[in-house]
């Protein structure tokens, strides 16, 4: 699956999930709205969206849209 | 107040705070990222463990260490405190987890469950300083609308805090714990189990 399939579709979940424009730079701290709360949400959203699952240990780290992106782009390798 | 409430959710659970929590406790209330919008702390063992002893003797003062069940380890605090003398409103707070920890939603779920189901509340509230917007946001994605602005609430470093009180009665308590529910068990399943 490639990376930019992957951004658009991650960029997506984030925008409908935080109703707020989100774009690849776009980070947890600097996104009120990221809340532990809706940081479940999103993640699981991805997860269904991709077709791949997270660990535990990344669940906390996916903090960024490039984070997740990458880590997306390892399950798919994996 | 010395009680003796323990509940367990999917990957959690609340136990009482006793004097070995202390150090633990001081970790938190010191800690330079956690501790932005608390009130200060003294860094000193002996400090939290006075502390402890005066809150032995609060009544209707429920503190709580977030354990998690598969391996006993600390994850954070929370607290249900200021209950009404009738006990059927209560605040509740004193809510600080682990950098990285991935209790907030089932610990929240956790000392509501306690605030209706066991200590029998018709309505608990937590105020939250306005300016930490991560947990004034994890309030409204709740879905709770029961909320209000409190100015100059909170005394922090000198200077007076806005605070934002969401309030959640027994009624919407149906709707949001089902929620939390939902969401904790889902995040339980990606936490190991040693």
């Amino acid at each position: 699956m490639q990376r930019e399939f992957i951004e658009t579709r991650v960029i997506a979940i984030l925008s409908m999930i935080l109703k707020v424009p989100v774009d690849s730079i776009a980070t947890r701290e600097a996104l009120a709205q990221w809340d532990s709360l809706k940081h479940i949400e999103i993640v699981f959203a991805i997860e269904d969206e991709l077709g791949i699952q997270f660990s535990e240990a990344e669940l906390a780290e996916l903090d960024s849209v490039a984070s997740i992106v990458d880590a997306a782009m390892g399950r798919h390798a994996a | 107040m010395r009680h003796d409430i323990r509940i367990e959710g999917y990957a959690f659970r609340l136990r009482p705070v006793n004097d070995s929590d202390a150090s633990f406790i001081c970790r938190l209330r010191t800690d330079g990222y956690l501790n932005r919008f608390l009130h200060a702390s003294s860094p000193r063992i002996e400090d939290q463990l006075e502390w402890l002893g005066r809150y032995y003797d609060r009544p209707d003062d429920y503190y709580f260490v977030v354990e998690a069940l598969a391996t006993g380890a600390s994850e954070g605090v929370i607290s249900i405190y200021d209950v009404e003398a009738h006990g059927k409103r209560g605040e509740w707070g004193r809510w600080i987890l682990r950098p990285k920890s991935l209790a907030a939603i089932e610990s929240a779920w956790l000392i509501y469950r306690v605030a209706f189901d066991r200590i029998g509340l018709e309505e608990v509230y937590c105020r939250t300083v306005a300016a930490n917007t991560a947990v004034v946001s994890f309030h409204d994605s709740c879905g709770i609308t029961n909320q209000r602005l409190l100015p100059n609430h909170f005394e922090l470093g000198g200077r007076a805090h806005d605070a934002v009180e969401h309030s959640v009665s027994r009624a919407s308590w149906i709707e949001l714990g089902a929620r939390l529910s939902r969401l904790a068990q889902l995040t339980a399943r990606r936490i190991v189990r040693v």
